[in-house]
């Protein structure tokens, strides 16, 4: 019951605190909202292509036919800039704010040098430094090909057709050659052999959940929730640094609480306060984001209980390690960079090293969000999480016992 | 002279405090170091991004088509083998399965992030007439890009064989309504002059079909992981130079707290000289933690700043505006425990939205315009296009008006910041 009364104590202290719900709710909401934005919103969206502009220097047929080829690429959206959309600084500022992911030129000559049978490259303004840049260099390049393939096709045809039908008329032969061309990039709308994408997991059967475990609220819903229940620990760690320096903690020495049950009243404390961020924050994602924790209810239970486990011996630690306010602040902040950015939490781990990505498995947040990810991307169930669920109670073991192994409480 | 002996005092205490050494130097490298070596660093000798190899499972089931003189086609096997082939190794790391049911089970249990089925009659869509097939990219829905590698490399295969048929069939159709006669044979030449200009396509490696330029600068392949970190560093640096322009604005609530300041307002110092001693040791410790910073990160993970006169005037304006938005900031609050939560809580939230384009720089199809104009929504989003518009190759005159725009924030800052605390000890 001490143990309950101490633990009590320390929520009403923090709760009472309006600033510990803009650390511990507002926040994290608030980042899932705009990451998750920034990361492709919701899924389903009508067009959630690239956008890449098109600048047809010399207004041909065979920019028209690449403007069709485009059009059936499933990462990028073509374009048409004209005019001063088409001007070379209006290009650059527009692929540095982001609003273009790539803008393609096709240069004057194009037409009458690829119809020669000769190499006539296209422009493409891209940064490959970034994702956008890279995907935008692969579309336009398969269309290209393409484009160039039709008109090979389109040359050959048309010679084998001038040797055949005796053909000198140079009219003949060009209406030929279009005529080929358009057939060519016509027959591309449907080609001889695709690739098909699916996905694994429980979710693949239903095209809705597919789109929602693509949206960008996937990953950012679960990577704010774990990343402020650290950063959350700001508020409950400083409660028991003030608690030591203010001697309250000695004064509860004096009376019946044992040494075991502050130690408990204070971790109980911190995993309530997680607990409920985490909770409410899920109740947030489920509700109004569409992020699918409660498929599996009983795992994802665990895995906020597992989490909160963690945090909150987290929190103790640092509790006893600060002595003034400023390094818990430090104290705090400074793991939870850490352990967001190689955990996965800023950044999926697949973007980064295989030697990164291994470290990066080494910490708790990594598994937690695995943990949530197999539950609310791939569908599956309790059997998932168990892994991730251990290795985030082991953690909470061992920091647990680093944070009772330094309780100094004088 | 009060205010610099004020300002010297509070220097001397800034620096031998633990808060800039750890939040002001060792914290913003570290992160940068950290996402250094995400990104491949030291690793990347080529520049390029160390992105770990993709596994694959593969299966083909293709049985090759009988064409005419009795010649097999295995397409499949051709596909299969380029998949597995050596120059495909940094990429994918592929394992043969028994069969789909094998190979999609692999993915299911987190083995192989993708499986690669090719399927039965693949051969036959590629040389027979009406024929169609697909090629089955089956993948792990957690990830992004080992898919969309995987897509990529098979796709340009698949377009190769397909545009091989569809420029023989084209061409045939076209002649064939012009009253050519149009035999196997024709067909076939078509398809290997085809094949032979395609083959000579590939070994130029696509330049002849395309050619990419970076945006603001010369021709040049940017350097990925160079250009990654100079992002990062770039948001770093801003983020925890506004971190400690506010530690040092609370020097000011520490010393009302322990009532040295109002000792101080009782002597003949003016309260101008005091707050005036205050601002100049934030400015200080911020010009020493943003050079410190720059040269750093030059010297060790080769950050090219820019030109000197824009990165020079870049960081005046940056630690003014820091400087003055930490003293606007800590003039709102009653006491040091408010500040906890402020400079934790808010900062940290601004910093964040003011980075939002470096975070979401390396995801397709993340971030956007929208996004660039959320992050100017704080001081820290105009800091932060101020240097990526110096580390794109952008000139002094690219980089004024952002410049401008922080003068005119760090003075409404110091403004209220300075009004407010007139008010406070009035």
């Amino acid at each position: 019951m001490r143990v309950m009364d101490l633990a009590i104590k320390d929520v009403l202290q923090l709760v009472r605190d309006w600033k510990a719900a803009l650390f511990l709710l507002v926040m994290p909401i608030v980042f899932t909202l705009l990451f998750g934005l920034a990361f492709g919103g919701a899924g389903g969206a009508e067009d959630s292509r690239l956008p890449v502009g098109l600048v047809d220097r010399e207004q041909s047929r065979l920019g028209a036919s690449l403007l069709q080829l485009l059009e059936t690429s499933a990462a990028i959206r073509p374009e048409v800039l004209t005019g001063r959309d088409a001007e070379p600084k209006r290009l650059e500022k527009r692929l540095q704010d982001g609003e273009l992911a790539g803008v393609v030129i096709v240069p004057e000559g194009y037409e009458q040098r690829l119809l020669a049978g000769e190499t006539a490259p296209l422009t493409l303004l891209a940064d490959e430094s970034q994702g956008a840049g890279t995907t935008a260099r692969g579309e336009v390049q398969a269309a290209a090909l393409r484009l160039a393939g039709s008109v090979e096709a389109a040359r050959l045809g048309a010679e084998a057709f001038a040797e055949r039908a005796t053909l000198t008329d140079d009219e003949a032969r060009a209406e030929f050659t279009w005529a080929t061309i358009d057939r060519a990039v016509a027959a591309w709308q449907s080609p001889p052999v695709t690739v098909s994408a699916a996905q694994s997991g429980a979710l693949a059967a239903e095209a809705e959940a597919q789109t929602m475990a693509q949206s960008g609220y996937s990953h950012t819903s679960p990577a704010m929730m774990v990343q402020f229940a650290i950063a959350g620990l700001i508020g409950a760690a400083e409660v028991l640094v003030l608690e030591r320096r203010s001697r309250a903690l000695r004064r509860l020495l004096t009376t019946a609480i044992s040494r075991v049950e502050i130690v408990l009243g204070h971790y109980l404390a911190m995993f309530a306060m997680i607990a409920a961020q985490l909770i409410i924050l899920i109740a947030f994602g489920q509700l109004l984001l569409g992020v699918g924790y409660m498929r599996a209810p009983l795992a994802t239970g665990l895995l906020v209980l597992a989490t909160a486990l963690w945090t909150a011996s987290l929190g103790l630690l640092i509790g006893v390690l600060a002595k003034t306010e400023d390094q818990v602040i430090i104290y705090s902040l400074v793991p939870m960079f850490i352990l967001s950015g190689m955990g996965g939490a800023w950044m999926p781990l697949e973007f980064t090293g295989k030697t990164f990505q291994s470290i990066g498995h080494l910490l708790p947040t990594a598994w937690a969000m695995d943990g949530f990810k197999n539950v609310i991307v791939r569908g599956l169930g309790l059997e998932s999480v168990l892994l991730p669920v251990g290795i985030m109670l082991a953690y909470g073991v061992v920091l647990f016992a680093l944070a009772v192994w330094r309780f100094r409480f004088e | 002279m009060k205010t610099l002996d004020l300002a010297y005092k509070d220097l001397l205490r800034a620096l031998r405090g633990v808060s800039f050494w750890a939040f002001g130097l060792a914290v913003p490298l570290l992160v940068s170091t950290i996402f250094y070596f995400a990104f491949g660093g030291l690793a990347g000798g080529d520049g390029g991004l160390d992105v770990a190899a993709t596994r694959v499972q593969l299966v083909n089931l293709d049985r090759p088509a009988e064409q005419a003189g009795g010649f097999h086609l295995g397409a499949g096997q051709m596909l299969a083998d380029f998949v597995k082939s050596d120059e495909l190794e940094s990429l994918l790391d592929v394992t043969e399965a028994a069969d789909a049911a094998a190979a999609r089970a692999a993915v299911d249990r987190q083995e192989a992030g993708v499986a690669v089925i090719i399927p039965d009659g693949f051969s036959a869509a590629v040389t027979i007439p009406g024929r169609q097939a697909a090629v089955e990219v089956y993948q792990d829905p957690t990830l992004t890009l080992g898919p969309a590698i995987v897509r990529g490399v098979v796709s340009q295969f698949v377009d190769a064989l397909a545009g091989s048929k569809i420029a023989a069939e084209q061409a045939a159709g076209e002649l064939s309504e012009r009253g050519v006669a149009v035999d196997p044979a024709l067909a076939q030449t078509l398809a290997v002059a085809y094949g032979h200009w395609a083959e000579t396509l590939g070994e130029e490696q696509g330049a002849a079909l395309l050619q990419v330029r970076t945006p603001g600068s010369a021709a040049e392949a940017p350097d990925a992981v160079g250009s990654v970190i100079s992002m990062i560093m770039s948001g770093m640096m801003v983020f925890y130079v506004f971190f400690t322009g506010a530690a040092m604005a609370q020097t000011i609530l520490q010393e009302e707290e322990a009532g040295t300041l109002p000792r101080l307002f009782t002597t003949p110092t003016p309260q101008s000289a005091i707050l005036g001693g205050k601002l100049l040791s934030t400015l200080v410790i911020l010009v020493v933690q943003v050079v410190v910073l720059l040269v750093v990160s030059a010297l060790v993970f080769g950050v090219d700043w820019g030109r000197p006169e824009g990165a020079a005037l870049a960081a005046l304006a940056l630690v003014v505006l820091a400087g003055s938005f930490g003293l606007f900031i800590t003039s709102l609050l009653k006491n040091t425990r408010q500040s906890g939560i402020v400079y934790g809580g808010v900062l940290t939230m601004m910093g964040m939205i003011g980075m939002i384009g470096i975070f979401t720089a390396q995801v397709p199809g993340a971030g956007g315009a929208s996004f660039s104009t959320v992050a100017l929504l704080t001081p820290q989003g105009w800091a932060v296009r101020a240097w990526q518009l110096l580390l794109d190759g952008g000139t002094l005159a690219d980089v004024l008006g952002t410049l401008a725009v922080m003068l005119v924030l760090a003075t409404a800052f110091f403004g209220l910041g300075l009004l407010r605390f007139r008010r406070r000890y009035a």
